[in-house]
């Protein structure tokens, strides 16, 4: 995980875009916290800068 | 094995920013064994230069193939054609590899994305470390299996030197003595009367370079060739 966050980050793509999380399978609340990690983690960072949004000219 | 390590990202992306289509070349032998330039790496490089380019605003059409030795003719046979479709190559060997890839593929243009290191042993995972130095002219025989030019930091025939404390080298504390090494391996042999004996000066006119070398059951048929042209 280490290796793909300095890939990314050599490359200009902020690093906590990528994350991994060891959850049980029973472990529901852990789960539902991770996603919300992510999920405000992707709103602080905006748009992959990669995926230009649909409809444009590429 | 030929160690080799990867160049910084940013010094590869200098390399290639401006072509416009980079055949991305990796080696199936040494530099696959070390992680650095096989068939998972060239993937690994590919992926961030096509993103990379992407961010950059920038066309380059990237490509990945991965021969078994860039070191021999004969492998360059599968791409040899297509080579010639690319601004550049990106070659993922060492330093031989990449200029017997110019070599062959003349006159395509071959850009290292690696720096070679040394001839090395694999000591732990991700770890190598050097154990020879080609000298031309091996000395192994007298230092128990433990090579004083390529483990000392003096190349010295005739240690230890007064750098040497509580088993490791001035030059570096991470660093075993060889000559503590040596010592220690004679020792577990009853080999060390050996060590009272001078070593001559050793003989560096084999490291002459480039350094060729011809099988002697192909000596005669390389001179006979020789003389038809």
């Amino acid at each position: 995980m280490q290796q793909a966050k300095k890939l990314l980050q050599e490359v200009g793509i902020e690093p906590e875009r990528v994350e991994m999380f060891n959850i049980g399978a029973s472990d529901a609340v852990l789960f539902a916290r991770a996603a919300d990690q992510m999920t405000e983690s992707a709103r602080r960072l905006g748009p992959n800068p990669l995926k230009k949004p649909r409809g444009e000219v590429k | 094995m030929i160690i080799a390590e990867r160049k910084l990202f940013e010094q590869i992306w200098e390399s290639i920013k401006d072509r416009k289509s980079v055949l991305i070349l990796g080696c199936g032998t040494c530099v696959s064994v070390c992680q650095s330039g096989g068939e998972k790496e060239v993937g690994l490089l590919a992926s961030e230069l096509r993103m990379k380019s992407k961010l950059e605003g920038k066309e380059i059409k990237i490509e990945e193939a991965t021969i078994e030795r860039q070191c021999d003719k004969e492998f360059f046979d599968s791409i040899k054609d297509k080579a010639k479709e690319y601004d550049a190559i990106l070659s993922m060997a060492c330093g031989a590899g990449v200029q017997f890839s110019a070599e062959v593929l003349e006159p395509v243009v071959v850009i290292p994305a690696l720096n070679t290191r040394f001839i090395g042993v694999t000591m732990d995972e991700g770890i190598w470390a050097e154990r020879c130095r080609a000298c031309g002219n091996c000395v192994l025989r007298d230092y128990g299996g433990i090579c004083p030019i390529t483990i000392c930091a003096k190349s010295l025939v005739n240690g230890p030197c007064g750098g040497s404390k509580n088993g490791k080298c001035e030059a570096s504390q991470e660093k075993d003595c060889a000559w503590v090494l040596i010592y220690n391996r004679l020792k577990k042999q009853n080999r060390l009367d050996e060590l009272r004996r001078w070593a001559p000066l050793k003989d560096y006119t084999t490291q002459t370079h480039p350094g060729r070398y011809v099988n002697e059951a192909y000596r005669k048929p390389e001179l006979e060739a020789k003389n038809v042209k």
